[in-house]
């Protein structure tokens, strides 16, 4: 069984991904804060099949074939076109104020998911230690 | 690596910014340029647009500038008519440069770049954590 297979670890990798394409988003509507007509976009959260009560446990998520069927880490994401703060006259709807929450909101996101990884990998190693 | 590509595009507004900030000094610095010949014109006031294009390589809309449009207001007139440059009447045309306004497009233009400064070391620090992970 490969790393990649264990759930824990796939999801990490998702919401790893995830965080990274944001950054990507987050740094395009950073950088067009002056570009007339310019809209800003956000990704949606990735959907790990949580239930209707918020946060599914591990086990069950196993039994789901929505979710651990996605493998591959090149999950598309959804493109999320909130509804802007404020648009100035020129048409350009980015708040930097905005922007720089997300930024610092999304770096915590990702080292919390990096720091998760690592304690999985560790687990690993615990395991295969003598 | 798809972090180096939020850096790019964070570069990209730090390029736009600057080539703002640049245009933005020209005009400070010659709110004063009188015509060079008698009832000439002086410096025009010059403004930096901005346009987002599409970069295939990097999947997202980067910032380029655009052309510099001048700004067609009046100049402003004083009777000088001591002054080299005066025309028949006295009337010396100065540039149609408002310092309280290049100084308030300059603090705008200095934000966005923290801005995008901000966003580069964001993602610096996120690739500094995936390096970590093979730290364990």
């Amino acid at each position: 069984m490969p790393i990649s297979d264990i759930p824990i670890l796939s999801m990490l990798r998702t919401k790893l991904h995830w965080s990274q394409e944001r950054q990507r988003l987050l740094a395009q509507n950073v950088a067009n804060a002056d570009t007339p007509e310019f809209k800003p976009s956000d990704l949606k959260p990735p959907d790990f099949g949580a239930g209707p009560s918020g946060v599914a446990p591990v086990t069950l998520l196993r039994t789901s074939p929505a979710h651990l069927a996605s493998s591959d880490s090149t999950a598309a994401f959804d493109l999320e076109h909130g509804g802007p703060f404020e648009i100035v006259p020129t048409g350009n709807a980015v708040s930097l104020e905005d922007e720089m929450l997300k930024v610092a909101s999304n770096q915590m996101d990702f080292q919390a998911a990096t720091a998760l990884y690592t304690r999985g990998l560790g687990l690993i190693r615990t395991a295969i230690a003598k | 690596m798809d972090l180096m590509k939020s850096i790019a595009i964070a570069a990209s507004g730090l390029r736009a910014q600057s080539g703002r900030m640049e245009i933005i000094s020209e005009n400070i610095a010659n709110a004063d340029s009188t015509p060079a010949q008698a009832g000439g014109d002086p410096y025009r006031r010059q403004i930096a647009t901005f346009q987002s294009e599409m970069d295939n390589t990097l999947g997202a809309r980067v910032v380029k500038l655009g052309a510099v449009k001048t700004d067609p207001s009046d100049f402003q007139v004083k009777n000088e008519p001591g002054h080299p440059a005066a025309d028949a009447n006295g009337n010396v045309k100065y540039p149609n440069v408002n310092p309280l306004i290049e100084m308030t497009d300059m603090r705008d233009a200095e934000r966005s770049y923290s801005a995008n400064v901000n966003v580069i070391n964001a993602t610096r620090a996120m690739i500094q954590r995936t390096l970590d992970i093979l730290k364990g």
